[in-house]
């Protein structure tokens, strides 16, 4: 980026601030508690607050934008797309000429043009090319996205930073999440404290299901357009493999032509009308009909939780808001409830002490599990995910196959089976309805450091 | 709401508290098939074969029905868990060629608890429960495979001979099917 | 324009928006905001009136200016910006203010298709209301201050044909069935492969002879368990249609009929009383009045769109065949009874195309108009506001921060300052006997309490750029919806307050 970096002195002093400083520097009657009216509110917004947006798209855009103009100074965003010419009739912050070009980087080269006391810092990147070091900077994370796997990759991660200190968690390890999306006239945006309210997880099925039709319809009795495109995707595609038998992209205009030629022949076949090529665009790539307007109203619904959190003038809003302005505007807001059994949010990771992991082995923990009060267990199944990040299998008993391939680690010590102080284990059994998180922790190690 | 804490106390550069949470940690998708897995409950007639035990998401299932049409073959159909279960249900596709109605011969297999019945409380033992079930009463009504859907409706004797056939490997009108019935 | 978004108004509604003209009158984040969602979608033109300059404290909340335009016209810099997202849509500007075009040139206002307000004074607000009713142009006028913001719709009258409503009830005639329809569903053997139409036909009738009287479809709960019981009965095991046949039941029946607002439509003097510079829906509207009493036994025309439904394919196609080609006969029909009427009324008969007609025909049944309220009346003692604060329940209530808003408008005007610019102190009490003179002013005997009226002073006159992306993002759709003559629109006033992401919609 060439843009200069802002001086926080003056910008400080600037009169562009005059407005927002009746906010952060004046009492009122309906400030949160603990907020505290002085000029170091928009100080830390300017100087010190760090906030990741992910998704340099349609919501994306709109966030970076809402979160420079109402004082954020230090913003960082994570695209890895680039610009396609269908964005541009919402994604504002893009031109013709920067089709091909990366989402992150032109949003922020636009936003520290526009707003100098603002510095967006892109990277072109996917969420899962960073680690915890990356995202455990930032002090807030909002998300504009349209991927559910996207959205539950980075809920994980956020839980995965929690720390807890005598079973409880360590409050500076959290951050927020604020997340929204919309679908046509329709959008939601929340506000999530890992650990302590609702998580992606525990309220999965908020996300409308994928529409899938039976398969024997498409195959079969096809009524509906979307029946005969589903066909030539799900059959037609495999049987005939065109184009030396790549899989199918929606991206590519020779691919959707393929299809939408193939659907029009089955449409026919069947006297179906209705075939067009926007709708086989749609239907193979799953549009979600996106309008700028809805955009901009989730997006500063989701910019003013980030504001609220930050300065703390106001309480955060609890913690879900449904908005729709098909028939005139409505908005509902409501706590959606944390699930006691969600398998991502609910299960504290648990010290399980070790005496000495180069004598304990697998079979010993087992056998704790099992007759320990605190468990209880009756046949569990251990994994751990490696420092590379592989999953690993330890011992499932329950089928056959893996307890075949698994049984040799019973006899081996922890220190064999490469397991390190501080590993986590997860665990499962037909007596929990939770996966338990274990925490190995070494006695052996803590004499050694003494 | 919970008053929490507040952002401006917290310092964030450079900050890295002990071995924190630097562990890896399973994905939700994970921890839901370990759960899955774990508590797998199959009929008699059913096992799995994990390829590698490591490896939850992409496993084997295999079906040797114990009565029925399908008596004394061997189908096995193959697991592929996405990483957006269970908001999304695992590809399954047969990988044995069977003379069936509801199975076409590309291993398409039309269940409805697999695409348009799928929610997420579901777990890989329904599936189970439901391929099972599809042998011991294959649906005419839901054809994937027309030829052998209207056979079983007209004439089921006919396609009792069918099923057998194919299952001890022979052609039934014009495709080959391989021998699935191992003793 | 790249691909906006046909799928949701169509190619039709995205050709009005291509050619409307709007007016973006006084320049602020939540009014550039606005013209932001109309710009991208690709509206026709734009045109900014603002008559000051670019200042330093302006640039903080408003992505549409920025430092190069410091000491320059404000409606230029904001045009510039804004047209740069899209150089399909033609902008204009003119460096004056709303008062001084008022005051000068007021037939300015005249030819826009709608005009686009925020944060004016009582008087400016007042009389761009006046002028704007008088000269029928639709007024959008947004509030944003500190946490809260308004928009508030003036229109004279808003026809929807499309309102695209969520939970569309299919209309099947199944209890009334029309000729050809009869035919087929009586010449067609039900099977386990037919749609659960013809089943539910096949067993509605059997429970039609069961009736004492000649009741043609069940009402209550009792006589809906009574028919499905009847299909329950004779289906056997894995008969999906006969299922979905018994599912049916709940929402099958009841459709077709003239709703209250189609009747509203109907009596409406626009529709009793055509002339030959009536708005073509009334001429769709008489006309398909006509089809519906005269010709129709009191039907609207047949929407002729079916659900889909477990069936094989031939079956049905062929219901779905019957079913379009009679909702073509009926639009014709209508369409014939337009011709009539533009002929009788000397109007050039190609003025209204087929396809308006069957657009209108197949949204028959939730057709809808708008009458609207003038700003300026609400300032009058016999205006709607009382029954809204009946028993002094502006405690505690949304509604409070709208008469709270329109103090703080007069208090601009009374006062010359914007309250609490400098000193809260002393400005909540002025504000306060601002709010309870205008209140007993219009008969109220409700009071604002101090802490709201604190709250508007603690803001002096800041305007947060979220709450006015928020506000703007609403009020673009709002005008999407009144250009494009679709979706239905706020009537009238929509209050936000994103302290507690609190909202409500009054009628004042």
């Amino acid at each position: 980026m060439s843009v200069a970096s802002p001086n926080p002195a003056l910008a400080l002093q600037s009169k562009r601030w005059n407005g927002l400083r009746h906010l952060l520097e004046r009492e009122g009657p309906f400030c949160k508690g603990d907020f505290s009216p002085s000029p170091d509110n928009l100080e830390f917004l300017q100087t010190k607050c760090k906030v990741l947006v992910i998704g340099a798209g349609g919501l994306g855009c709109e966030l970076l934008k809402d979160l420079a103009l109402v004082g954020f100074g230090d913003l960082h965003v994570i695209d890895m797309d680039t610009i396609e010419l269908s964005n541009l009739n919402r994604q504002f912050l893009f031109r013709r000429s920067d089709i091909g070009a990366s989402k992150a980087e032109c949003a922020a080269r636009f936003i520290n043009g526009r707003v100098p006391t603002c510095r967006v810092t892109p990277h072109f990147k996917r969420i899962q090319d960073f680690d915890e070091t990356f995202y455990s900077q930032f002090h807030l994370i909002v998300c504009g996205l349209d991927s559910i796997v996207a959205r539950r990759w980075i809920n994980g991660m956020l839980l995965s930073m929690l720390r807890y200190e005598d079973g409880s968690i360590d409050v500076s390890s959290i951050v927020p999440m604020i997340d929204g999306g919309t679908e046509g006239f329709k959008g939601n945006a929340r506000v999530i404290l890992p650990g302590f309210t609702a998580c992606i997880e525990c309220t999965l099925d908020l996300f409308p299901p994928q529409v899938n039709y039976p398969l024997c319809t498409i195959a079969n009795t096809p009524r509906l357009p979307e029946h005969c495109i589903e066909y030539v995707k799900l059959i037609q595609w495999d049987k005939e493999s065109p184009f030396n038998s790549v899989p199918l992209d929606g991206d590519d205009p020779q691919h959707i032509g393929w299809i939408y030629e193939r659907s029009l022949e089955r449409a026919s076949e069947f006297n179906i009308t209705g075939i067009t090529y926007r709708l086989v665009q749609g239907v193979i790539k799953h549009i979600i009909p996106a309008v700028a307007s809805t955009n901009a109203v989730i997006a500063a619904a989701c910019a003013l939780e980030v504001f609220k959190l930050a300065t703390s003038c106001y309480d955060s809003m609890a913690n879900y808001l449904n908005f729709n302005d098909l028939d005139g505007i409505y908005t509902y807001t409501y706590e959606a409830e944390k699930s006691e059994t969600c398998l991502a949010c609910s299960n504290t990771p648990q010290l399980l002490p070790i005496e000495d992991p180069n004598t304990t082995t697998l079979e010993d923990v087992i056998k704790l599990l099992c007759e320990s009060a605190k468990y209880q267990l009756k046949s569990p199944a251990l994994t751990t995910v490696t420092k590379e990040g592989k999953q690993k299998t330890l011992y499932l008993g329950t089928v056959k196959s893996i307890e075949q391939a698994t049984r040799k680690n019973l006899t081996q010590s922890l220190g064999e089976l490469g397991l390190e102080d501080g590993q986590q284990l997860t665990v499962t059994d037909i007596t929990s309805p939770t996966a338990i998180t274990l925490q190995l922790k070494y006695q052996a190690n803590e004499v050694e450091m003494i | 709401m919970i008053r929490l804490f507040s952002l401006k106390q917290q310092m964030k550069e450079g900050e890295q508290k002990g071995s924190g949470g630097q562990q890896k940690k399973a994905s939700a998708a994970q921890l839901r098939i370990q759960k899955d897995i774990s508590e797998l409950n199959l009929p008699k007639t059913c096992v799995t074969e994990f390829p590698d035990a490591d490896d939850l998401l992409n496993f084997k299932l295999i079906i040797s029905p114990d009565e029925g049409f399908y008596k004394d073959g061997r189908f096995v159909f193959n697991f592929r868990v996405g990483s957006n279960y269970p908001h999304e249900p695992p590809k399954v596709k047969c990988a044995t060629l069977v003379y069936h109605p509801n199975i076409d011969l590309e291993g398409n297999v039309c269940l409805n608890i697999l695409r348009e019945d799928w929610n997420p409380v579901l777990t890989i033992n329904s599936i189970v429960y439901g391929l099972q079930f599809l042998f011991l009463e294959p649906n005419p009504e839901d054809p994937l495979n027309k030829e052998a859907a209207d056979v079983l409706q007209s004439n089921r004797r006919q396609f009792e001979y069918n099923v057998k056939k194919a299952m001890r490997g022979g052609y039934v009108g014009e495709t080959y099917f391989e021998c699935c019935m191992p003793k | 324009m790249s691909s906006p978004a046909p799928k949701l108004w169509g190619e039709h509604g995205q050709m009005l928006l291509e050619s409307a003209n709007i007016c973006l009158a006084n320049v602020t984040a939540v009014g550039c905001e606005t013209a932001k969602g109309l710009v991208l979608p690709g509206i026709g033109g734009f045109t900014v009136a603002d008559g000051s300059t670019v200042k330093e404290e302006d640039l903080g909340n408003n992505f549409f200016l920025d430092a190069s335009y410091i000491g320059k016209s404000k409606a230029l810099a904001c045009m510039q910006l804004l047209q740069e997202l899209n150089p399909d849509v033609n902008g204009d500007y003119v460096d004056e203010s709303v008062d001084y075009i008022l005051a000068n040139r007021s037939n300015f206002f005249d030819n826009f298709d709608l005009v686009i307000a925020s944060n004016l004074n009582e008087q400016t607000l007042i009389s761009l209301s006046n002028r704007l009713w008088e000269s029928n142009v639709p007024l959008l006028y947004c509030r944003s201050l500190g946490m809260l913001g308004t928009i508030r719709l003036q229109i004279k009258e808003h026809c929807i044909v499309e309102a695209h409503p969520d939970n569309r009830q299919f209309d099947l005639r199944l209890e009334h069935p029309f000729e050809t329809l009869r035919e087929h569903l009586e010449s067609t053997e039900v099977t386990s492969k037919v749609p659960w139409l013809l089943v539910l036909y096949k067993y509605l009738k059997v429970w039609q002879k069961q009736q004492d009287g000649d009741q043609k479809a069940p009402k209550n709960y009792k006589e809906k368990l009574a028919l499905k019981e009847l299909i329950e009965k004779e289906m056997k095991a894995d008969e999906e249609n006969h299922e979905e046949a018994i599912k049916a039941v709940n929402t099958a029946f009841g459709a077709g009929r003239v709703s209250s607002d189609l009747k509203a439509i109907f009596n409406d003097d626009a529709c009793e009383q055509l002339n030959k510079k009536s708005n073509p829906f009334w001429i769709m509207a008489k006309a398909l009045k006509h089809f519906v009493t005269e010709e129709n036994n009191g039907y609207v025309p047949l929407p002729g769109v079916l659900p889909d439904m477990t069936a094989n394919t031939e079956s049905y196609i062929a219901l779905q065949h019957v079913y379009r080609q009679q909702a073509l006969h009926d639009a014709d029909q209508v369409y014939h009874k337009c011709q009539d009427y533009l002929k009788q009324l000397s109007l050039p008969v190609d003025s209204i195309d087929e396809r308006s007609v069957r657009l209108l025909c197949r949204e028959a049944a939730g057709l809808a108009v708008i009458r609207g309220t003038r700003i300026a009346d609400e300032y009058e003692k016999s205006c709607r506001l009382q029954p809204l604060v009946e028993d002094n329940e502006l405690q505690g209530t949304l509604t409070a921060y709208n008469f709270a808003l329109r103090a703080y408008e007069r208090f601009l005007c009374e006062c010359g300052n914007i309250p609490g610019e400098c000193t809260v102190e002393q400005d909540i009490g002025r504000l306060k006997s601002i709010a309870s003179k205008m209140l007993n002013d219009l008969g109220m005997h409700a009071t604002i309490s101090n802490d709201v009226l604190h709250e508007i002073c603690r803001f002096g006159g800041a305007e947060l750029h979220a709450v006015s992306a928020f506000i703007g993002g609403c009020a673009a759709q709002e005008v999407i919806k009144i250009i494009t003559k679709q979706y239905k629109p706020i009537d009238n006033t929509f209050i936000y307050n994103a302290v507690t992401t609190e909202s409500v919609t009054l009628k004042l």
